[in-house]
């Protein structure tokens, strides 16, 4: 488990590059970024990490930062 | 309000509540806040006694309802249905515009944001038997451009404003993820 690997999943599902997913990048704020995007989001970060998100939790992951601490609470820690 | 309407709408995690007088002050403060106002085909402030008027025409109107969004015990946001073409009447009407805003600024750009849409959508195709459902929006406000584009809506004129059409169709195939997304099951966590 590291941060490698959160990096990994939104390069993969978004397809963007690695240096644009810094804890600032939010949903809707780029066009990669939108709802369907934020779908193959989720599943590649279940896939990651073998979790199962709620929809709150998918809803609330806005942004990367976002995306850390949910995943947090999922004994998860990408440090 | 169009008694064809049900007081209450829920689904996708949210539910949808039929505007009464109660909630007239909440709704012009997000009407007259700068994030809600410039995507508006008016720019002026709303005072209370417009406010009041506009209320008692749309309680009277059969053409139109509309809610306020609730989502985890508390208002996001308002949407609304009008009847467009000739029908003076929700019930006799197929082809319906939507409107939409969410006030509060937490919630804005934020996925939930589809999910009025849907139910609402949802209560047009299925229950109201609409043949298409339309949406106009300001060409500068791209959020909402994109918004309904990913509902399955095509651009069909643009003439100032950004007229957009959906079919049921379409909606359907395009809405399916996000409907998939926002219909897990819940977790409630003990306090």
């Amino acid at each position: 488990m590291s941060e490698s690997q959160l990096t990994q999943a939104f390069v993969t599902a978004l397809g963007i590059s690695a240096e644009q997913v810094t804890d600032e990048l939010t949903y809707n704020e780029i066009d990669a970024w939108d709802s369907t995007a934020h779908m193959i989001l989720i599943a590649e970060l279940e896939d990651t990490f073998d979790i199962m998100l709620d929809t709150d939790d998918i809803i609330d992951m806005s942004s990367v930062a976002k995306a850390k601490q949910i995943l947090h609470k999922y004994q998860v820690n990408p440090e | 309000m169009d008694s064809v309407m049900p007081s209450r709408l829920c689904g996708y995690q949210v539910t949808l509540i039929s505007v009464t007088e109660a909630h007239l002050e909440q709704l012009r403060a997000w009407r007259n806040s700068a994030h809600v106002k410039q995507y508006m085909l008016t720019q002026d402030n709303i005072t209370p006694e417009q406010q009041l008027a506009w209320f008692a025409h749309v309680s009277r109107a059969t053409n139109q309802h509309h809610y306020l969004i609730e989502y985890r015990d508390r208002l996001i946001g308002s949407c609304n249905l009008k009847t467009r073409g000739n029908a003076s009447h929700i019930a006799q009407a197929d082809h319906f515009e939507l409107g939409l805003y969410i006030g509060d600024a937490d919630y804005m750009g934020n996925l939930i944001a589809f999910a009025p849409t849907l139910v609402l959508n949802d209560f047009c195709f299925n229950a109201l038997k609409a043949a298409c459902l339309h949406a106009v929006v300001k060409p500068e406000n791209q959020a909402a451009m994109r918004y309904n584009q990913q509902l399955g809506y095509v651009v069909v004129k643009s003439d100032g404003v950004v007229e957009l059409s959906l079919t049921q169709e379409r909606y359907e195939g395009c809405s399916k993820p996000l409907k998939q997304l926002l219909s897990r099951q819940r977790k409630t966590t003990a306090q």
